[in-house]
């Protein structure tokens, strides 16, 4: 297809408030989408994530706060004068229409002539590899293609920004995974800002410049997926955030804790504790290194998961500990075996009791 | 998966059909009656045609039933639309208003709402239409709201607003084709019911089609059925044409594109 003239805008909340009744959905809101950046907004059901991305849109104007495109406040504009190209959750595709009628509709509604407007649509069916389904209906077409002719629906008004709100929570694991690498591809093609927003942290680890990990209206941390996993800046990043053992430890010092034995730094982002302090150690299975041993820590759970396995071991706290080893590495270990952990990392998160 | 029809089933359908085409077919073989057992013939119906005041009333309902369909459907398709993405709490006040009609004799409609009708519209066909749409409003409601229930509403309008849409194109384009049945079956009932009212076109002092058929049946007892056949007939061919006009379109708009 042609190249499109869209090019990557810059997006910013400032400040952006949004209450319904005593919940307070964004809370001092901000945060710049850089052009052709893809930032994901990631968090569970009710942090905000979907209102920032509808205030964004200008469905939801009753807010407090600047929202600016390219510099211009859109406080005012009208949703269908933003130049915004959506994607919904549900299927939104017009049961009335085809496919490539679908994808003509914003340029219908803009004056566009048939012929170029239909031009224009079977070129990006044909990017999202439908062009041979472009006289279906929405009721002929399947969960994913509905979602690819929502895509192309939206990219042929050119937009300013894209918005993809949890597109692909309906459809099947397999389907899932493939238009999520999909869709990265035609974004950077395009180089078009998007704002994604999903629940499923693997989606947004997977495919975004960017992740900003939303609790309870507020931003908690934005950082690239690689840095948001190693270096969690707050204790509910590090808990949504790929799975943590929560262990309990006491304070050695200002800077250290003792957990499972062993003394280990504090890392920059935990609260202040004073030494002596009972606090709880954040690890991630990966971090722990498993010895066989004659006494002491037992493996309850073992579960395959490809190259790795993991371990649950009780150690006599209420919960299990989970360890990931290499799947090679774990044809040692049996459930019932006696084993020691080690932690493997330079410095820990905690979080006081 | 096809339907395999029961012997209940077909004992249903052969019950319900036979209750509703027996008095149509008996009335049609009546119509076709000559004076003095001269056997079948359409006189009848050309009588219809050739009887004075025919064409004028039929032509006066015509344009008022249009008029109403139009008018009640402008009002009401952007007022259940609105009730249903946002104004849910009007809902019930909404719903009692749409009852009013049913629960209010017609009797008192005429007289008491015509009172209130500004003068330079009364007596026009206007006047009419407007009570028309009021009487209309309970069936036009409902029908509209089942339609619009069975779609995801707020979506298709927040997609077609993203794609830079007014309201005007998000209810002519994407809404009301969405709910075709339901806005066609809105419109019939409409437009049959404007056709055929009697009572207040004659309260008001209108010479429509009914009053007219009224008037003419007295002095032709075989032609009166004739009219009735027609009306019923006429109403049963528009509903036809309305159910099946887009997929006539379709099929006109197919072969055109063979053709060329």
């Amino acid at each position: 297809m042609d190249q499109q003239d869209t090019h990557g805008s810059t997006v910013e909340f400032r400040n952006v408030k949004r209450i319904f009744g005593n919940v307070r959905a964004l809370d001092d809101f901000s945060l710049t989408i850089n052009p052709g950046e893809m930032v994901t907004l990631l968090g569970p059901s009710g942090c905000g994530k979907t209102t920032a991305l509808r205030i964004l849109a200008g469905i939801d104007k009753d807010h407090e706060g600047t929202v600016t495109i390219d510099g211009k406040d859109m406080s005012g504009v009208a949703a269908n004068q933003r130049n915004i190209g959506m994607v919904f959750q549900a299927y939104s595709l017009f049961p009335n229409m085809t496919a490539i009628e679908n994808v003509a509709y914003g340029l219908r509604v803009r004056g566009v002539d048939a012929t170029k407007r239909l031009a224009k649509a079977g070129e990006l069916l044909e990017l999202v590899g439908l062009s041979a389904q472009a006289d279906r209906r929405s009721n002929q077409l399947s969960g994913g293609q509905q979602q690819r002719v929502a895509l192309a629906r939206a990219l042929a008004i050119q937009p300013s920004v894209l918005l993809l709100d949890e597109p692909l929570s309906a459809l099947d694991a397999k389907v899932r995974a493939q238009l999520r690498d999909e869709i990265r591809r035609i974004q950077s093609t395009i180089g078009i800002s998007t704002l994604f927003v999903t629940h499923d942290q693997e989606e947004a680890m997977a495919i975004s410049d960017r992740v900003g990990v939303m609790n309870k209206g507020i931003l908690e941390q934005i950082d690239e997926p690689g840095k948001l996993y190693n270096k969690p800046k707050t204790t509910f990043v590090a808990g949504f955030i790929g799975l943590t053992n929560y262990v309990p430890a006491v304070a050695y010092s200002k800077s250290a804790v003792t957990v499972l034995g062993q003394q280990i730094d504090i890392s920059d982002h935990s609260p202040a504790v004073a030494k002596g302090a009972e606090v709880t150690a954040l690890i991630r299975p990966e971090e722990f290194q498993v010895e066989r041993a004659s006494e002491g820590a037992t493996i309850i759970t073992k579960s395959f998961l490809g190259p790795f396995t993991r371990l649950g071991i009780d150690v006599g706290m209420n919960d299990l500990v989970y360890a990931e080893v290499t799947s090679k590495e774990a044809k040692k270990f049996d459930t019932g075996d006696f084993v020691k952990l080690l932690v493997h990392a330079d410095s820990v998160m905690i979080e006081n009791v | 998966m096809k339907r395999q029809f029961t012997w209940f089933d077909r004992a249903i359908i052969a019950v319900t059909a036979f209750f509703f085409l027996a008095p149509l077919i008996a009335a049609a073989e009546y119509s076709a009656r000559g004076y003095g057992n001269k056997g079948h013939t359409l006189s009848n119906y050309v009588w219809i045609v050739h009887e004075q005041g025919f064409w004028p009333a039929l032509l006066t309902s015509m344009r008022i039933s249009i008029l109403t369909v139009v008018l009640v459907m402008v009002l009401m398709v952007p007022t259940v639309v609105y009730i249903q993405l946002g104004g849910r709490k009007y809902r019930r006040l909404v719903e009692i208003l749409c009852l009013l009609p049913i629960v209010i004799p017609v009797v008192s409609l005429a007289i008491g709402a015509q009172v209130a009708m500004p003068k330079f519209m009364q007596s026009t066909s206007y006047e009419l239409c407007c009570f028309y749409v009021v009487v209309a409003m309970p069936y036009v409601y409902r029908t509209l709201d089942i339609g619009l229930q069975s779609v995801a509403l707020t979506t298709l309008v927040e997609a077609s607003q993203s794609l830079g849409a007014s309201w005007t194109n998000t209810l002519t384009l994407v809404i009301i084709p969405a709910i075709r049945s339901s806005t066609m079956g809105a419109l019939f009932i409409t437009f049959a019911l404007s056709l055929g009212e009697y009572t207040l076109a004659i309260l008001l002092h209108f010479h429509t089609f009914p009053t007219w058929a009224t008037n003419v049946s007295q002095e032709n007892l075989y032609g009166s059925i004739a009219i009735s056949v027609t009306t019923l007939g006429g109403a049963w061919i528009l509903l036809i044409l309305i159910a099946f006009a887009p997929r006539l379109k379709a099929l006109f708009e197919s072969k055109k594109e063979r053709a060329i």
